[in-house]
């Protein structure tokens, strides 16, 4: 009953629920357009692709943000860490562009905090390597996105619905950098590590898909296999987002924690990919080739 | 239990089973450690010079050696060690008892060791998590091959100077053919190391214009004893706004060197009223003048092979200064003794990472482990309403991070926090994989369970190709330095598609039916 109602109303309205996710991604495109235009970078990098200095002082004193960005003097990001289970806080990570090594350990100790290798850290990019860095990773999601692409192709070796799954993983990119870029998140090397994963991660679900409705006639009919492929995808993706949700709010570590949100993001805009534009698709390509 | 003897006999599950044990072995979990693990000894330190040595890099971390008692007082970790060593004054003599022998010195100001806690496996640990120093350096010029190779081996050898062993360096190469040299110290690290490795350390000692003899010529740097190396003048006077000591140490030349001393002395004039020649010996170390002595009559004309160089240091303090200049004097003799570098090289990156909340993330990263499986089975026993597959599929997910783990105890790969993030993401991918292969069987609509596991490995395959292609370009961008993520998160995927996943089919498949 259930299943016979869906179908009549995805059957009306597919078109519609298709461009959703179409008209998503444009807009996507196009505030990154902007940010491109503005800024010349695609996304708000931080110092590892920037080139700076990230330190972390391991701390019990509390100090607000405000007390330490004045005592730095410069444009500073200032980041707390704390356990999550107690809620204690274990120390802060400043993030910094003009300053060296010395002026930004001067300017800490001014807070009246003793740095000693114990509890600092400093990780130093240098301009000209962070800048190479971005180049180059935003060179391995093309080139990761090409691979997948031919992948896909291989796999399925028909155009519209192998350009249907390469469309998710474009959705599931800008999408999800768009809305990096709105929640003000600043990117770091681990970050686009993330958004690699995305690549891998979130075209499992349009695989499984393709694979139902094209290469398992003999399971139903067509709105039936859809409908058996998106059970399973969705308990594979509710899985997902449910252990990214744990690593992004249990965890202490800005390295998971930034990964993790960029995955978990993904995840959710990939749900809209796969289920109203995939399927969209595969619906007319099938109707027009007359598959059941 | 017939259905379990049936199914120990299956090949995948014994498979599976055989690298349980394997990974169980390389990851060698030590339940109760003993001692305080050697990580570095400095090359004619006091405990150097009383028999113990740096560990060799390839020694697994579980085979370590250890101090297990200091003058017969047992010794179980740094606290130990600390509370020991610091109640023995200078002068008396200690005895280490280490897991290979006895070792008995006078105990000395700075006794040349570096100490760790013992590690309780052979899981390397990132830097991130045990804390270290990470170098980045990239040739200022072209190099080749060889060159490269060389840098290396150069810079082990200066690093092996200061005792430090437990060490990687490497090169790599990034997307735009740039060539880049990754040194990465485990543990605390002296400020001075980082110099040390940077610096091409061309010596050269000049008198006039001319080159008496450079680096490459030395054939001995006398390193310690009273008469050949000393600090010339303890007290440090006063020069400038701060105070400036010098040190001196012999060495010896080759015979070319000696006799071109020989040709450029033997025109010089000997200053009237001293004993010294018109010109001066001057050293310099990458260009910059280091030092310069007054030469004595009596080498006038001499083929010498034994030579004194000198240097000092400066600082606002007498301890400050004698610091930098026995920091100085050292740095000069690794250089003499390694030989300098076929290129100039550029600090692209310095990362110093404290190790004291490495325990701290790693205690973290276990309840994120912890959590996730619950709520992975929490939600598949909501979807399947079965104890027996939400378990399934939850051990198989924990059995998989253990032969990840063990996988990158076998290949020595270090895990830092970026390679946990590859772990759990490569565990949730097998986690889709499982739910593909149970939809798939409860479906099996049409033919066997065997091509129902057929149709589900498709999937399976296409999803592993994709992200294996999206992480090969992260083994070469960026200099190298995401490899380590890229490359946990290809053995994840791999591990559970050729071990995982196959058992978790098989053993599935007999509890359905």
């Amino acid at each position: 009953m259930f299943k016979e109602k869906a179908e009549k109303i995805f059957a009306k309205n597919y078109k519609i629920l298709m461009a959703i996710p179409i008209i998503i991604t444009i807009i996507a495109v196009i505030f990154i357009g902007v940010k491109y235009q503005q800024t010349g970078d695609l996304f708000n990098k931080d110092v590892s692709l920037r080139g700076g200095i990230a330190a972390t002082v391991y701390t019990a004193n509390l100090l607000t943000e405000e007390q330490i960005k004045s005592s730095l003097q410069v444009d500073a990001t200032v980041r707390t860490i704390s356990e999550v289970t107690s809620g204690k806080q274990l120390g802060f990570i400043v993030e910094v562009s003009d300053l060296n090594r010395d002026q930004l350990k001067e300017r800490l100790q001014n807070l009246g905090l003793e740095l000693t290798s114990q509890n600092y850290s400093v990780e130093e990019t240098g301009e000209r390597l962070g800048q190479a860095f971005y180049r180059q990773l935003l060179f391995a999601i093309g080139l990761a996105f090409l691979l997948m692409g031919i992948t896909i192709f291989i796999t399925f070796r028909t155009i519209a619905p192998s350009l249907a799954v390469i469309f998710a993983a474009f959705m599931n990119l800008t999408v999800t950098i768009a809305i990096v870029n709105l929640l003000g998140m600043n990117v770091s090397t681990a970050g686009i590590a993330g958004l690699l994963l995305i690549i891998g991660y979130s075209i499992d679900t349009d695989v499984l898909l393709t694979t139902w409705v094209l290469k398992k006639k003999e399971y139903g009919s067509l709105f039936q296999r859809m409908f058996h492929s998106m059970q399973t995808g969705l308990t594979m993706t509710l899985c997902a987002i449910g252990v990214m949700l744990v690593g992004l709010l249990v965890s202490n570590s800005i390295v998971i924690k930034e990964m993790f949100t960029i995955i978990f993001i993904a995840l959710i805009v990939d749900i809209f990919a796969t289920y109203l534009t995939n399927t969209g698709i595969l619906w007319h390509y099938c109707k027009r080739k007359n598959i059941t | 239990m017939n259905k379990l003897k049936q199914l120990i006999k299956q090949p995948r599950v014994v498979i599976f089973l055989i690298a349980l044990i394997l990974c169980f072995i390389a990851i060698g979990y030590q339940f109760n450690t003993k001692g305080v693990a050697i990580s570095a000894v400095e090359q004619n330190s006091t405990v150097y010079l009383a028999g113990m040595r740096s560990p060799g890099s390839d020694v697994s971390p579980i085979d370590r050696e250890k101090v297990i008692g200091i003058n017969n007082k047992d010794i179980s970790n740094l606290k130990d060690y600390n509370e020991v060593i610091d109640l023995i004054n200078l002068g008396e003599t200690v005895t280490f008892t280490t897991t290979s022998g006895n070792y008995a010195f006078i105990k000395t100001e700075n006794l040349g060791i570096t100490l760790t806690e013992a590690p309780s496996s052979n899981l390397r640990k990132g830097l991130d998590l045990q804390g270290g120093t990470r170098v980045l350096l990239r040739p200022v010029s072209d190099v080749t091959e060889d060159q490269v190779k060389d840098i290396i081996d150069t810079m082990e050898q200066r690093l092996n100077v200061y005792g430090l062993t437990d060490l990687t360096i490497k090169s790599a190469a990034d997307l735009e053919g740039k060539q880049f040299i990754i040194i990465e110290i485990a543990g605390v690290t002296k400020e001075e190391v980082k110099d040390l490795v940077a610096e091409q350390g061309n010596f050269e000692a000049k008198i006039g214009n001319e080159t008496v003899f450079d680096g490459k010529e030395v054939t001995f740097v006398c390193r310690t004893g009273g008469s050949c190396v000393n600090l010339v003048n303890p007290s440090c006077p006063i020069s400038g706004n701060g105070r400036t000591c010098s040190f001196e140490f012999e060495v010896h030349l080759s015979p070319e060197a000696g006799r071109r001393h020989q040709q450029i002395t033997k025109n010089i004039n000997v200053v009237a009223g001293t004993r010294y020649l018109e010109k001066t010996i001057d050293f310099y170390l990458d260009g910059q003048k280091v030092d310069s002595l007054s030469i004595d009559q009596s080498l006038k004309g001499i083929e010498a092979t034994r030579i004194t160089i000198s240097g000092s240091g400066s600082g606002e303090t007498v301890k400050e200064a004698t610091k930098n200049t026995i920091e100085n004097k050292n740095k000069l003799q690794t250089f003499l003794i390694t030989g300098s570098l076929p290129t100039k090289l550029e600090i692209e990156k310095v990362d110093t990472l404290s190790p004291s909340l490495g325990s701290v993330f790693i205690a973290n990263a276990l309840l994120v482990g912890i959590l996730s499986a619950i709520i992975v089975a929490l939600i598949l026993y909501i979807r399947y309403r079965s104890i027996k597959i939400s378990g399934l599929i939850t051990l198989t997910m924990l059995s998989e991070i253990y032969l990840i783990l063990g996988v990158a105890a076998l290949f020595k790969q270090n895990l830092d926090l970026a390679a946990i993030a590859g772990i759990i993401a490569s565990v949730g991918t097998g986690v889709n994989d499982q739910i593909v292969i149970v939809d798939e069987i409860k479906r099996g609509v049409a033919g066997t369970l065997k091509q129902s596991i057929k149709k589900a490995f498709f999937v399976i395959f296409v999803a592993y190709a994709t992200i294996v292609a999206a992480m090969l370009p992260l083994l070469r961008a960026g200099a190298g330095l995401l490899t380590g993520f890229a490359i946990v998160t290809i053995i994840g995927v791999t591990v559970g598609i050729l071990i995982t996943r196959p058992a978790f089919a098989v053993v599935l498949k007999s509890l359905m039916e």
